[in-house]
């Protein structure tokens, strides 16, 4: 277990940056998720603090120690990979004790630490098979048996479960935060999927082109996104935007495009008829068939716990989360209300979060 | 519905003619390739008057073995042989080393002009050797090594490795990166990473190169002929061309000393044939 330390750190492919000066602090036994869309660079982030990239600039620091000039296995880490990487010809035993064997540990103490993982994993019974006879999840724990057996001081994972399928992710994901709970070891954790990055991480760094977006816990994150990037990554469905101005009287609404007036819980603090983004979650979109603004049903998509119907207003797709049982079909109209205290403002030129004073977000509230 | 059930059936058991076609041709092009294996094989065991007596293809009515040991004095085959199993004993397998250890570096380790080196390696393979004969005789000789092993073996080698490697080079880009990496951090050095998890990785396209390049050492001549000029130098071609020469009349034994020169080669294939059937990596990595 160790701390990791990250200071302006670049990298470049050729001529192309794809990491532009990152600085962050990973603490002793914390749990990291490091999010965002493809080719923003998480990948690459993770393959520099393994040794698997070289760094154009800046440093990196396990416990303290600037590792930028160490090879891979000197800095006393392990990788999980997308694809499992097992050596094809050796058994789940002599994988999970390679590394063990590379660094000229007595039999014995291979036998005993190779078979305490496979216990902690429920390798067990698996440990004389060839990763030709396991399944997918099988293969994905021999992977983190393989990284847990050396006691490393950080665990990387790179997209560990997206080869899998939704029911055995769900599993892996609990198998995954249970193992760090028990380990309590830091873990830098690669993942595009939020859900993931929402229920596992101490911490999630988003990351868009190479340039730290913003870095929480996960509910920080998702109650006061920095701005409309965070936003919309976060939270399924994905945020709502709707693009308007504030009423020039000083009163909590917006005008939108078609000049339709929504009505809001609070309003952000800028003055006058300012132009900004209002950003409200499906789960916190209501129906008000009295004061609620118009709009149209376009598509129903029944998930059986509530519906998720994706709704046309003033020229903008927005998608909300309604009651369980709805009778609607495309083409009726619905009246909807955003005077939610949920709600989140944004400027419209610079996407930055507007903060909203005494009205101040608490999150999500049913 | 019975009828259409069973209408289903019969036209489910109906044999695509396509595939027909490519069997039957399959099975022509097979007896045409064995119909010399056959005759060499029969000829071989038949004594000189039932070779003319009897058809080409007919089973000998008795078996001369006596035809391999006459064969195998007449035409010097103890040193033949002896010289052939040396030269391609040390070839095949170091070359195959070298073209491994070539083909693993170009493909795993970047240096940044991995590419430019592969090109100039692949070079080699694009000349053909008789076109290097004369001057090959001449740095071979100048090096004093003219009926010599190493003088056969190193020029074997300089044009076996191209090939190899480029082949070798394809398959090893092949396996994915992951596995390097995985090794790297466990504290593996690039030889032992590809000693451990690349050769056995690697068997089956290894077998197949080693039949390859086993047959084809084998049975060189030309390079042979020029290279070695002592008799008692002389590889097994080289042997049965002079046999043929001399002892042409005897077809018996011209066929045994054939039979007795390509078997080797066949039971070489034959061992490692198995590892074409199954590729060793399916379960390292998803997919």
């Amino acid at each position: 277990m160790a701390t990791v330390d990250i200071v302006d750190l670049k990298k470049s492919f050729g001529a192309f940056p794809v990491v532009h000066g990152v600085s962050m602090d990973f603490e002793d036994g914390e749990f990291i998720i490091l999010v965002g869309p493809s080719g923003c660079g998480k990948s690459t982030l993770l393959r520099m603090i393994a040794g698997l990239e070289d760094v154009t600039s800046g440093t990196i620091s396990i416990d303290g120690k600037v590792v930028n000039n160490l090879s891979p296995k000197e800095r006393n880490i392990a990788m999980v990979f997308q694809n499992y990487a097992l050596y094809p010809q050796m058994t789940v035993a002599q994988n999970l004790g390679f590394s063990l064997e590379l660094s000229k540990m007595p039999k014995a103490e291979i036998t005993a630490k190779v078979n305490e993982s496979a216990e902690i994993l429920g390798l067990t019974p698996l440990l004389d098979r060839k990763p030709s006879q396991l399944s997918g999840g099988q293969r994905q724990r021999v992977a983190m048996g393989r990284a847990i057996v050396r006691d490393p001081q950080v665990f990387l994972f790179d997209e560990p479960l997206s080869n899998l399928d939704a029911n055995l992710r769900v599993k892996m994901r609990a198998e995954i935060k249970a193992l760090h709970q028990r380990l309590c070891s830091t873990i830098v954790y690669v993942t595009h999927d939020q859900v993931e990055a929402m229920t596992m991480a101490d911490r999630i760094v988003v990351l868009r082109s190479g340039v730290v977006e913003q870095i929480g816990t996960p509910l920080e994150l998702y109650d006061f996104p920095k701005n409309m990037f965070v936003a919309g990554f976060l939270g399924s469905p994905a945020m709502n935007f709707l693009p308007g101005k504030l009423a020039a009287d000083g009163s909590a609404a917006l005008v939108l495009n078609n000049g339709e007036s929504v009505a809001l819980a609070r309003r952000p603090d800028v003055a006058g008829d300012t132009e900004i983004v209002l950003g409200v979650r499906p789960q916190d979109i209501s129906q008000d068939p009295d004061d609620g603004t118009a709009a149209t049903v376009k598509v129903v998509e029944p998930t059986g716990a509530d519906t998720h119907v994706l709704v046309e207003l003033a020229g903008t797709e927005i998608t909300c989360v309604l009651g369980a049982r709805l009778d609607l079909v495309p083409g009726d109209q619905i009246r909807l209300s955003f005077e939610t205290p949920a709600a989140h403002f944004f400027d419209a030129e610079t996407e930055a979060r507007l903060e909203a004073g005494s009205n101040e977000n608490k999150g999500h509230q049913p | 519905m019975t009828a259409s059930v069973s209408s289903t059936m019969v036209h489910g058991k109906r044999r695509d003619p396509v595939l027909i076609g490519l069997w039957i041709s399959l099975v022509l092009v097979a007896l045409i390739w064995l119909a010399p294996v056959v005759f060499i094989t029969f000829t071989s065991l038949k004594s000189e008057s039932e070779i003319f007596s009897s058809a080409a293809f007919a089973f000998p009515s008795e078996l001369q073995w006596s035809n391999f040991s006459a064969a195998w004095a007449k035409g010097n085959f103890n040193q033949t042989f002896v010289n052939s199993s040396v030269i391609t004993v040390v070839k095949v397998p170091i070359g195959l080393l070298i073209s491994a250890m070539a083909a693993y570096a170009l493909a795993q380790i970047q240096m940044g002009w991995n590419k430019l080196l592969l090109v100039f390696v692949l070079f080699g393979a694009m000349i053909p050797f008789q076109v290097m004969l004369a001057p090959l005789f001449t740095l071979v000789n100048s090096m004093g090594l003219i009926d010599t092993y190493p003088g056969i073996i190193l020029p074997y080698l300089a044009f076996g490795v191209p090939y190899q490697v480029f082949i070798l080079h394809g398959f090893f880009r092949a396996v994915p990166k992951e596995l390097t990496e995985a090794a790297l951090i466990d504290g593996a050095s690039h030889f032992t990473i590809f000693r451990r998890i690349f050769l056995p990785v690697s068997l089956p396209v290894l077998s197949a190169l080693l039949i390859l390049d086993f047959v084809s050492t084998w049975n060189e001549f030309a390079m042979a002929l020029v290279l070695l000029q002592d008799k008692d130098m002389w590889n097994l071609p080289l042997g049965l061309m002079s046999y043929q020469g001399q002892f042409s009349n005897n077809y018996g034994q011209l066929n045994a000393a054939i039979v007795m020169t390509v078997l080797p080669a066949t039971i070489v294939y034959l061992i490692f044939q198995r590892y074409f059937v199954s590729g060793l990596t399916s379960g390292a990595v998803k997919g």
